[in-house]
């Protein structure tokens, strides 16, 4: 096990907490305590999940799991009890958390309000479900506690009696926040209800984590205040500056709320950490930002969940304590990270099934990582319930009635079983967004088919589903979407989106030109829409029209200045012109904002080269392998440095080792499916100086007039692979549906052919026709459907293999625009082929099976 | 300040900074919610003398 570094940890989430708010109130002293934190901690930005819904979040960094492990999926859920639906409950979480992880290991937690753990966890502590604060009715009725809500229930009295209801509010609380509040006319203005039930509940949190953290012994204390998200929810629109169409009346009536509201906040933080001690190494953080400049939407979508659009994708993260750095700046977190890191604090292993990583650089002294490979399979208490409990109708009815207020959730429908329906989908929905951001589109696909299948009227759906489909390269079906949304949807907002995923499908196929097209057409419709600006930009550095990228990533810049691949772009940009001060600039930014982009960091190395910075140039392209160690060309660079501009032979000769292991272990393989081009590739190589790993025993027919360039040993790949060590620098083909036989002790690069299915079983079809092993206008059944689950099953492969590189190349494009795939795949490969000859190897000629709707 | 059991919270009293004790007002404030659990009783504590004092 190893060492423990805090003796307490106390974890604060603020919900859509965001840096673009907090720094002004920092900068003019609003927010003392935050300040005095953040100058003896750490701080940084911590990126969201998607989708960015409060109850899958906070579960998220309650376990570091995707929504797809951890089975919270949404806001609502199926009640069996009464046969409609219900605010989703915490024993619906598959998964441990935390509070029960550390509960088998004896560590007493408190946890407050944390979204969704209703009802109480029975842990060895104190948990108060997110169900605690609301109130029913009206002051002067009775306010009971919901069954459930405390753990243990010796304390339910207590902490009941520390509820505030909105009622019991006085002027001196509201008027902070709306200082005209007396000139309001409640009957037609009813803000200020909004607003003291968003003060009370926050205050009523805030009453049961002092009492508990000062009167109940614990190791690991997490309160969770949804304040500053509802805040914003409701009042946003009143932030300064005054957004158009706000009138001036309101604008001025509430357009201190949201910083009043930050600063309550940093009045509570002031005591909490009073309580914690000085010893307790405490985290605050958020799930998400929140939009408060011109991002901020005007209009939202009707559709459940639209709010969610209001969210920035990054929000806030803050630690201090023993052991942890002062005053830096941390880069790269994400949710998934705040549970391996709060293991690593109590000096306990992380599991290989969670998502996230150690926030290694927080830390003062390096630290040694222990790992098991699951929580789940550590047997012992951990205070999770054993089955799913009731709930109460009245509560559950006003919890259903705040998620309506903000927005999250439609008014469900008075037949249950519609009700169930709607919220069934919307889990469906959510779940597929899960593992798309978990790069799992495979698992993603059928759950979008049948949605929009089952609700053909519900664009949204559909979008998702051709954008998965052009991750898994599928452009036939991407389009065969898209073709019917442009007849469904014509006239409406979503023609702009469609115009996008058609550019981006255009873009991934290296037709730049086209893409634009199809990106200007897009602007033409909607004007603010900075991505939009951004994938317009990456078709200028295509077309290396350098002034016009950078035209374009400063335009979408001017409407979202916290885009960090608007700013690797612009690097980009001013590297190919030579202008490596700027590039430099742009780089920093980049990497500033967002961590983990390699590719940013390596054209930071590259700038600063060229500026004979070495030293740091050096340090950038360390960072590029650090996070993608098959970056040839970082490696390379650093082999340069420390052997002519850095007296550093030894750092070089590491460098020199690695590559050369790398090239001796790389094999180069050309795959796809039988007839999807592969031949021809290989041929093309052949030309630009690649030696081919062939035997030559299957012979140039009429099938392939220039050979097939196959290896008999491939074809029993599956029972022997000692072959695999003769190949060597060769380039060897292997037809996809053998690939997965590849074992993993080599590092592939993997040049994947890729061929409309159609065209590939026509082509199929003409050469079993010929060699008479099938009769003419005879078909085989179902191939297609197998030939498309293969190519996801590839995708699939590829993700699961780090070892694994991939270059698709599109048979079509390679024949029609030759120049730009040969220098793709030359650049793939390491930049050494002789492309002019490879482009003497194509013949157009040759492309019999052309499908009629193929450009 | 320091109420461990639900009857001692009559006991519960705020100081400022410099020792003094705090004289709470009868509508309350942001600052005492602020302070959580005590703040909150101590605010219910006068609410309720001002009320037997006004006879209501």
């Amino acid at each position: 096990m190893s060492k423990r570094i805090a003796k307490k940890v106390l974890l604060i989430g603020w919900d859509a907490a965001d840096w673009k708010i907090i720094n002004p109130l920092l900068d003019s002293g609003q927010m003392p305590t935050l300040e005095k934190f953040i100058n003896e901690g750490v701080m940084g930005n911590i990126a969201t999940l998607d989708p960015p819904l409060s109850p899958m979040l906070w579960t998220s960094i309650a376990t570091s799991k995707r929504a797809y492990q951890h089975g919270i999926l949404g806001f609502t859920e199926p009640d069996q009890e009464t046969g409609g639906i219900r605010p989703i409950l915490g024993s619906s979480r598959k998964v441990k958390a935390i509070w029960n992880i550390l509960n088998q290991h004896d560590i007493k937690s408190n946890v407050i309000g944390w979204w969704p753990t209703h009802p109480a966890e029975p842990i060895d502590g104190v948990m108060v479900s997110n169900f605690y604060q609301k109130a029913v009715n009206n002051i002067d009725k009775p306010w009971p506690m919901m069954p459930g809500t405390v753990h243990p229930e010796r304390l339910s009295e207590t902490l009941a009696a520390l509820r505030i209801h909105p009622q019991e509010l006085t002027p001196a609380h509201i008027l902070p926040f709306v200082p005209d509040a007396p000139k309001i006319d409640q009957e037609k203005d009813k803000r200020l209800t909004i607003l003291s039930k968003i003060i009370a509940d926050c205050s009523s949190i805030h009453a049961a984590a002092t009492y508990v953290m000062e009167n109940e012994e614990w190791e690991f204390m997490a309160v969770y205040f949804d304040a500053i998200d509802h805040f914003c929810h409701a009042f946003m629109k009143f932030y300064p500056p005054q957004i158009n169409g706000v009138p001036d009346d309101l604008f001025n009536m509430y357009k201190y709320v949201i910083s009043s509201g930050y600063k309550y906040h940093d009045m509570m933080l002031e005591r909490l950490l009073q309580l914690a001690g000085p010893d307790t190494t405490v985290i605050i953080m958020s799930d998400h930002g929140f939009h408060s400049d011109h991002l901020r939407p005007l209009s939202l979508p009707k559709e459940p969940a639209a709010p969610a659009l209001e969210h920035r994708p990054y929000g806030i993260l803050c630690m201090k304590g023993p052991g942890i750095k002062k005053d830096e700046r941390i880069y790269g977190a994400t949710l998934l990270d705040i549970t391996p890191t709060l293991l690593t604090l109590f000096g306990l292993p992380v599991a290989e099934d969670m998502e996230g990583n150690v926030l290694v650089q927080a830390f003062e002294e390096e630290i040694e990582l222990d790992r098991i490979p699951s929580w789940e399979l550590i047997p012992g208490n951990s205070g999770m319930h054993s089955k799913s409990h009731a709930t109460d109708a009245a509560s559950n009815a006003e919890i259903m009635q705040q998620l309506i207020d903000l927005g999250y959730i439609e008014k469900p429908d008075e037949n249950k079983e519609k009700a169930i329906k709607q919220s069934v989908d919307e889990a469906q929905y959510n779940l597929a967004r899960a593992y798309i951001d978990g790069k799992k589109n495979q698992e993603a696909l059928p759950i979008l088919e049948k949605l929009w299948e089952e609700n053909p009227d519900q664009s949204r759906f559909a979008l998702r589903l051709a954008t998965c489909y052009q991750s898994l390269h599928r452009l036939a079906d991407c389009r065969k979407v898209i073709e019917k949304l442009k007849e469904t949807e014509k006239d409406k907002p979503e023609q702009t989106s469609i115009l996008v995923i058609e550019g981006n499908i255009l873009l991934g196929e290296n037709k730049p030109k086209q893409a634009l097209e199809a990106f200007k057409k897009a602007e033409e419709k909607a004007q603010n829409f900075p991505n939009l600006f951004l994938q317009i930009g990456r078709c200028y550095l295509q077309l290396k029209q350098w002034d016009d990228a950078i035209r374009s990533f400063n335009k979408a810049l001017s409407m979202d200045k916290d885009n960090a691949h608007c700013y690797h772009g612009l690097a980009m940009a001013h590297l190919k012109k030579g202008e490596f001060n700027e590039a430099v600039d742009q780089a920093l930014t980049a990497v500033g904002l967002l961590y983990h982009i390699p590719f940013a960091h390596y054209h930071l190395g590259e700038a600063l080269a060229g500026l004979k910075e070495y030293a740091q140039a050096a340090q950038a392209f360390e960072v590029c392998l650090s996070m993608a160690p098959n970056v040839g060309k970082a490696r390379k660079w650093l082999i340069d440095i420390y052997e002519n501009h850095l007296p550093q032979p030894d750092n070089a000769k590491k460098h020199r080792d690695i590559l050369a292991d790398n090239t001796r272990t790389t094999i180069i393989v050309v795959s796809g499916l039988p007839r999807s081009g592969t031949s021809m590739m290989m041929q093309m190589l052949e030309k630009g100086g690649m030696e081919i790993f062939s035997d030559q025993v299957r012979e140039a027919d009429e099938n392939n007039p220039k050979g097939f360039y196959e290896h008999e040993a491939v074809k029993r790949i599956a029972r022997d692979k000692t072959w695999l060590k003769d190949v060597g620098k060769k380039v060897v083909k292997i037809v996809s549906p053998l690939v997965f036989h590849l074992p993993p002790r080599f590092h592939y690069k993997i040049i994947f052919m890729v061929r409309d299915v159609e065209e590939v079983l026509a082509s199929q079809h003409k050469m079993l026709e010929r060699s008479g092993k099938l009769k003419p206008d005879t078909y085989k059944m179902g191939l297609d459907e197998a030939y498309r689950k293969n190519l996801d099953q590839f995708k699939q492969w590829v993700e699961k293999n780090p070892n694994t590189e991939v270059l698709y190349v599109s048979y079509t494009e390679t024949i029609q625009n030759p120049t730009v795939e040969i220098e793709r795949i030359n650049e793939f490969l390491g930049e050494g082929l002789n492309t002019t000859e490879m482009l003497s190897a194509l013949d157009k000629e040759l492309y019999r099976n052309k499908k009629q709707t193929v450009n | 300040m320091k109420p461990s059991e639900n009857n001692k919270q009559d006991q519960i009293e705020i100081k400022t900074k410099t020792g003094e004790l705090f004289n709470v007002p009868v509508e309350g404030s942001l600052g005492l919610l602020a302070l959580g659990y005590v703040g909150l009783i101590a605010w219910r504590k006068k609410r309720k003398e001002v009320k037997l004092a006004n006879g209501l």
